[in-house]
This record gives structure tokens, C-alpha cells and sequence, in this order.
């Protein structure tokens, strides 16, 4: 018998208990929401409905997965391997984080920087990482895609995209239009 | 009915050049514009209305039309294509689009979705026109039970898109409620999971930011991973794409979902409030439900982009329903073009079939003419669309990443927002990992409010007794199909199973 705490089963008994813990912290949170008088539904009542729908369906799958572990056959669907979760092993994994931490720094940056600069970097970023080398190519999309959506947005949308340092681009373009 | 009049004004707007070209120009802005993801057909009539203070009212109506039924068939690109709604309505053509798209079929599936939104439209102008005072008179009946009922009919269709597992399928749906619930209480403004000083949030998390992260963001994440761990394949569309409608093969298996999913549309969209949204999921489970292979569902067909697309589609001449029989806005979009007879010196209403009879058929007449000019733009276009699935993935995610992100900011110029989607993103690239569906999530984020706001209504309307809703047949109608829908997928999620675990057991024993 293979490694249980590597199957879908278990990732699945995994996901269940989150989803159990968000519920028994949302119900926590949702007897603290204040009352209104003469009101027939109060604040917290729909979202105690649906933490008790939440809260049921992730005890059932709680008591399957742990069924499914304790009796695992080599065919079940659930004892195929589960996703790798751990950047160490994974080099996919580690690119993923890579992903996840640019996105938040180009949150982080948006207004600072502006559109422009910020994606142009992430841009760049994102295909080095996934094995991109023909610079020209690189730099002339990463710059050229901003700078033709923010054209797109500003001029026929008149959607105005913070720019930063790049700010002075509205009035040259307020010039040629 | 006057049949020689409506025929006269058919005429008219047909034979009129100017209608024509700017009904044309109308499509190819809200194709292009639906496409990009944040971008809805909503905000493309808005920004075009001052763009149409100069004309007469027909060709005007024209553009704004155009711009309203591409924008439908617009967001199903972006759907198909690289598995991202370009709008809400959109949201359910990635459940069978994006697997086409996946199994080398983008052509078929871009046609398929561009012909049922044709027919889509083409049998909402139809119904609307024949049938507009009657649906009007059955929509205004809707009160908040009626409503409340008709968001739980639209929830039971959460088995039908489960994929695998209808628990967590349930456990997705359940989770998407309570995202729904934080923010400001609809009824009595109480903040519930926040304070109130997180003015970001006291509508709740943005919708269409949320939708963007859920299928762009997590998409870009995944694939990423997949790139690098060698398992993503260069995708490419069907070597060369002959026709750019479907051919007679196709449109025999896929016409009774068109059908269905137009009336279904067209039914929904006259309801005030409810769009294509909604039209589009409940389209999907209904005819998923009636299909003799509900296992193929998902997989990439091109009946659930048909039953989709002609739904959303349905919708426009549905919302019209509302609006020229009672001056009512049935949607967003409506509500735009319900400015621009106002502007124009028309009242729609009741009124406007007696004094402005002609004035109602050269709308219809422009609906159609929409619907044709999507129907030239979709198929010169489809030839290029097809292309972007060719483009190499490296460049092609950081491109859809920058563009689903400034998508995100525009709806409201909000950075917070940016940072929503990115949250879900993450979020839903977890979530798919896990195999937990996406779909009910998207599903209950549209529904909930709508769900959570007539309940609260109709419980303080009835002094909380909610055995009240009993009285009404519609309301018991909508119930009633919801408990049959429920138990049909689930007889229909059972036989899937047993389909699954005999192929397993197959492919192990051999």
C-alpha cells in the first residue's frame, strides 16, 4: 500500500477541515453582528444558514476521506496521488510562488509606479521565469502590451490608469489627439 | 398586431445605410470590448451614448444594440479562448469552451458560440416581438417570493456544474454564499465580517475583480506551474478552420439546445433584475439535465457552449420585454438605452404601443439588424480569434495576467480591487488543485445577493412567515422545477459516477 498521506483522500480530509474551520470561525464571528429591532431577518441569520450548509457538506466529506484512508484500494479514484503543495520538492510549485509574490507586489506598486511600469516589469518577470530568452521579443511585448491597453483605456474608454513617473504620457498624447 | 406596419418598418430599417453602418460599428466596439475581460456591454452603451446624442433615435437605438448583443458574443472569446468570461454573462461558456479550446477545437467552438448567440438573439427579437405584452404582464408579477424562488431555481443547477464531486461541489457553493454575505447587511446596514472603517469592502468583494482572479489570475498561476514542470502542451486550433459557421452536422446536434436556451434567455432576461447571468446557468443545467449523456457535459461539447450562448443571447431581446411594454429597465443595459428614448423624447411604456406603435417595430427591427451585424463581425473575426491560442504560452500568460489585472482596476479605478482579484486567484488556484469546482462559486456570487435581499423582503413583507410563499404559483412553479431539477442531476451525477468508475476500473485491468 502506497504512502496515504500522499493520496487525494487525504488532501481531501485536508480541505474538509479548512472548511470546517472557516465555518466554526464565521459562526463565531456571526453571533457578534449586532441585532436590529422589529426586523423579521436579522443580520447574522443568512450567513448562519450558509455556514450551517458549509459546516455539513465539509463533515461529510471529513467522514468519507477518513473511510476512503482507513479502507484504501489501490483502484479508488481518491488513492491516486494528491497535488504537490511543498516548494522544496517542486519546481512548479516554486514558480507558482514566484507568480503569486510579483502579483502582490504589482499591488503593492500599482499606484506608485503606474500600470505602465509595473506590468511591463511583471510582464518581463513572468516569462523569464518560464523559460523565455529572446530578449527583443521580451522587452517589446512587455512594453508594448501596457502601453497599448492604457492607450486603448485612456484615449477611447476614458478610463484614467495611474501612471507614475510615466504621468506626463497624458499630455503628450492630449496633444496629439 | 398590424403585420403590414411591422412589416414596413422591417423594411425600412433594413433598407436604412445608416442604421446598418452604425449598427455594425455598434458590434465590432462590444465584440472587441466583451473580449477584454472586465469589460461588460453595460460599460461599452454607457460610454457610446453621448457618441449618439447627434442622431436620429433608429440608428442611434442601432449602435447601442450593436454594441450590447457583440458585447455578449464578445465575452465568450475570451471564455473560449484562454478560459477567462470577458463578461458575467459569459461566465458559464468556459465550462465546456475552454476544454474545446483544450482539445483542439477553438474554431468549432468560437463558431458554435457565435451561431447560437445568432440564433440566440434572433429568437429573443421574435418572442419579444410577438409576445412583448403578454411576458410583461407575467414579469411584473414578480414580487420578492417570486424572485427569492427564481434565485433558488437558479442554484439548483449547482450538481449539474460539480464536475466530479457533488460535495464539494455543495461545499464551493456554501463557501460562495457567505463571500456574498460580507460587507454591509442589504437590508438593515449592518457590517458583517468587517468593520466599518474597511470602506473597501462595505459593498462586499467586487464581483467581475473576483470573476477575473477566479479564471485569469488562477489560470496564469496553474499554467505557470505547468510550463515549468514540463506538463503544459502548446495548445493550437484546428489546423485549418474551412467554415466559419458550423457545419449541418453540428447545428442538428446542437439545435434543441439553442432553442431551449433562447426561450429559457429570453424568458429570464424580461424578468426586472435578473440578466444573463443567471440565463446562462440555469440554460446550462436545464439542458444538462435533459441530455441522454450528461457525462459529456464538461468535457468540451459543443451543445453546452450552444445552450450558453443562445441563452445569454435570448437575454437581449428579453430585457427589451420590460422595457418598451412597461418603461421598465430589465438590466443594466436598459436602463442605458432607456436614457437614450428619454433623451430622444419617446416614453416608453404602455403608452408607446398605442401612440408610437412604428416607433417599437423599427426597434425590433434594429434588434435584428444587431444581431446580423454580430453575426458579419463574429464571422470575420473568427479566423483571427482562433489565432491567440497559437501564440506561445510564455508570452501569451503574462500578457493575459497584465490585461485581466488592468480589467480588474477599471471597473471601479480602484487598486483594492486589483488586489481582490489577485486574492482570488489565488484563491481559485488552490481551489483547482483541489479539484473543488469554481463554477458553483461563480454561481452563488451572482445568485446570493439577489437570494439573501428578496428573502430578507419577503420575510419583513410577510411578518416573517414564510409559509406565505406558498400563495403564489409562480413562486411554487420555480420551487417546484428546482426539487426536480436537484433530484434529475443527482440521478444523472450517480450515473456519471458509476460511467467514471467503470472507466477507471477499465484502464487499471488493462
Amino acid at each position: 500500500m502506497k504512502n496515504k498521506f500522499n493520496t487525494v483522500a487525504f488532501s481531501n480530509l485536508i480541505g474538509s477541515v479548512v472548511f470546517l474551520l472557516i465555518g466554526i470561525v464565521s459562526w463565531i464571528m456571526s453571533t457578534r453582528f449586532q441585532t436590529v429591532k422589529g426586523n423579521y431577518v436579522q443580520p447574522a441569520d443568512f450567513p448562519q444558514i450558509m455556514i450551517i450548509g458549509l459546516v455539513f457538506f465539509a463533515a461529510i466529506l471529513f467522514i468519507i476521506s477518513l473511510l476512503k484512508l482507513i479502507n484504501m484500494k489501490d483502484d479508488d479514484p481518491e488513492a491516486a496521488p494528491a497535488p504537490v503543495l511543498n516548494p522544496v520538492k517542486d519546481k512548479g510549485m516554486q514558480a507558482s510562488l514566484i507568480v503569486i509574490v510579483i502579483c502582490i507586489a504589482y499591488v503593492a506598486l500599482f499606484s506608485l509606479l503606474g500600470y505602465v511600469i509595473v506590468s511591463a516589469l511583471a510582464c518581463l518577470i513572468i516569462m523569464f521565469l518560464i523559460g523565455k530568452r529572446n530578449w527583443k521579443v521580451m522587452i517589446s511585448v512587455s512594453i508594448l502590451v501596457p502601453l497599448g491597453m492604457w492607450l486603448l483605456f485612456y484615449t477611447l474608454l476614458k478610463v484614467n490608469i495611474p501612471l507614475g513617473p510615466l504621468a506626463f504620457l497624458r499630455d503628450i498624447v492630449d496633444m496629439i489627439f | 398586431m398590424d403585420f403590414g406596419l411591422l412589416f414596413s418598418s422591417y423594411l425600412e430599417v433594413f433598407l436604412n445605410p445608416q442604421v446598418l453602418l452604425m449598427t455594425l460599428v455598434g458590434a465590432l466596439g462590444g465584440v472587441l470590448l466583451g473580449a477584454i475581460p472586465g469589460m461588460t456591454a453595460t460599460m461599452g452603451v454607457a460610454l457610446l451614448v453621448p457618441f449618439s446624442f447627434g442622431m436620429d433615435l433608429i440608428p442611434a437605438i442601432g449602435l447601442l444594440l450593436g454594441i450590447y448583443c457583440g458585447g455578449m458574443y464578445g465575452g465568450s472569446i475570451s471564455a473560449i479562448l484562454i478560459h477567462t468570461p470577458g463578461t458575467p454573462s459569459a461566465a458559464a461558456t468556459t465550462i465546456d469552451g475552454y476544454p474545446m479550446t483544450r482539445n483542439g477545437q477553438a474554431g468549432l467552438a468560437l463558431s458554435v458560440a457565435m451561431f447560437s448567440s445568432f440564433c440566440g438573439g434572433i429568437i429573443g427579437a421574435l418572442i419579444m416581438t410577438f409576445l412583448s405584452p403578454v411576458i410583461a404582464k407575467a414579469a411584473m408579477s414578480f414580487g420578492p417570493g417570486e424572485m427569492f424562488m427564481l434565485a433558488i431555481f437558479g442554484l439548483s443547477v449547482i450538481i449539474s456544474i460539480s464536475g466530479k464531486s457533488v460535495i464539494k461541489g455543495m461545499i464551493s457553493a456554501f463557501f460562495g454564499m457567505l463571500i456574498c454575505t460580507v460587507g454591509l447587511d442589504p437590508t438593515n446596514g449592518v457590517a458583517r465580517f468587517i468593520s466599518y472603517s474597511q470602506t473597501s469592502l462595505l459593498e462586499g468583494f467586487a464581483f467581475i475583480p473576483a470573476l477575473i482572479g477566479m479564471f485569469a489570475v488562477a489560470e496564469v498561476i496553474g499554467g505557470v506551474e505547468k510550463i515549468v514542470r514540463g506538463e503544459e502542451k502548446q495548445l493550437t486550433s484546428n489546423a485549418r478552420i474551412d467554415r466559419v459557421l458550423p457545419d449541418m452536422k453540428t447545428i442538428k446536434k446542437i439545435w434543441p439546445n439553442i432553442l431551449s436556451g433562447a426561450v429559457i434567455g429570453t424568458f429570464i432576461g424580461a424578468i426586472p433584475g435578473a440578466g444573463g447571468d443567471i440565463a446562462v446557468f440555469v440554460s446550462y443545467g436545464a439542458n444538462k439535465s435533459a441530455s441522454r449523456h450528461p457525462e459529456l457535459w464538461g468535457t468540451g461539447i459543443p451543445n453546452g457552449v450552444a445552450s450558453t450562448e443562445s441563452a445569454n443571447n435570448g437575454c437581449s431581446g428579453g430585457a427589451m420585454i420590460p422595457l418598451l411594454s412597461l418603461g421598465v429597465p430589465g438590466d443594466a443595459v436598459t436602463a442605458v438605452l432607456l436614457g437614450a428614448f428619454i433623451m430622444k423624447g419617446i416614453q416608453p411604456g404602455p403608452m408607446m404601443y398605442v401612440s408610437n406603435l412604428p416607433i417599437v417595430y423599427r426597434v425590433f427591427a434594429a434588434l435584428m439588424v444587431a444581431n446580423l451585424a454580430m453575426l458579419v463581425v463574429g464571422c470575420a473575426g473568427v479566423r483571427f480569434f482562433t489565432r491567440i491560442v497559437s501564440v506561445e504560452k510564455t508570452m501569451l500568460y503574462p500578457v493575459i495576467m497584465v490585461i485581466s489585472l488592468l480589467g480588474a482596476y477599471a471597473i471601479n479605478k480602484n487598486v483594492f480591487d486589483v488586489g481582490v482579484c489577485i486574492g482570488f486567484g489565488i484563491f481559485g488556484w488552490i481551489m483547482n488543485k483541489y479539484e473543488f469546482p469554481l463554477s458553483p462559486i461563480l454561481l452563488t456570487l451572482i445568485l446570493g445577493p439577489m437570494c439573501e435581499k428578496n428573502y430578507a423582503r419577503f420575510m419583513n413583507i410577510h411578518k416573517g412567515e414564510i409559509m406565505e410563499i406558498f400563495n403564489s404559483p409562480i413562486a411554487m412553479t420555480f420551487l417546484g422545477v428546482a426539487i426536480l431539477v436537484i433530484i434529475y442531476s443527482l440521478w444523472n451525477q450517480r450515473k456519471i459516477t458509476k460511467t467514471l468508475t467503470l472507466d477507471s476500473s477499465l484502464k487499471s485491468a488493462s
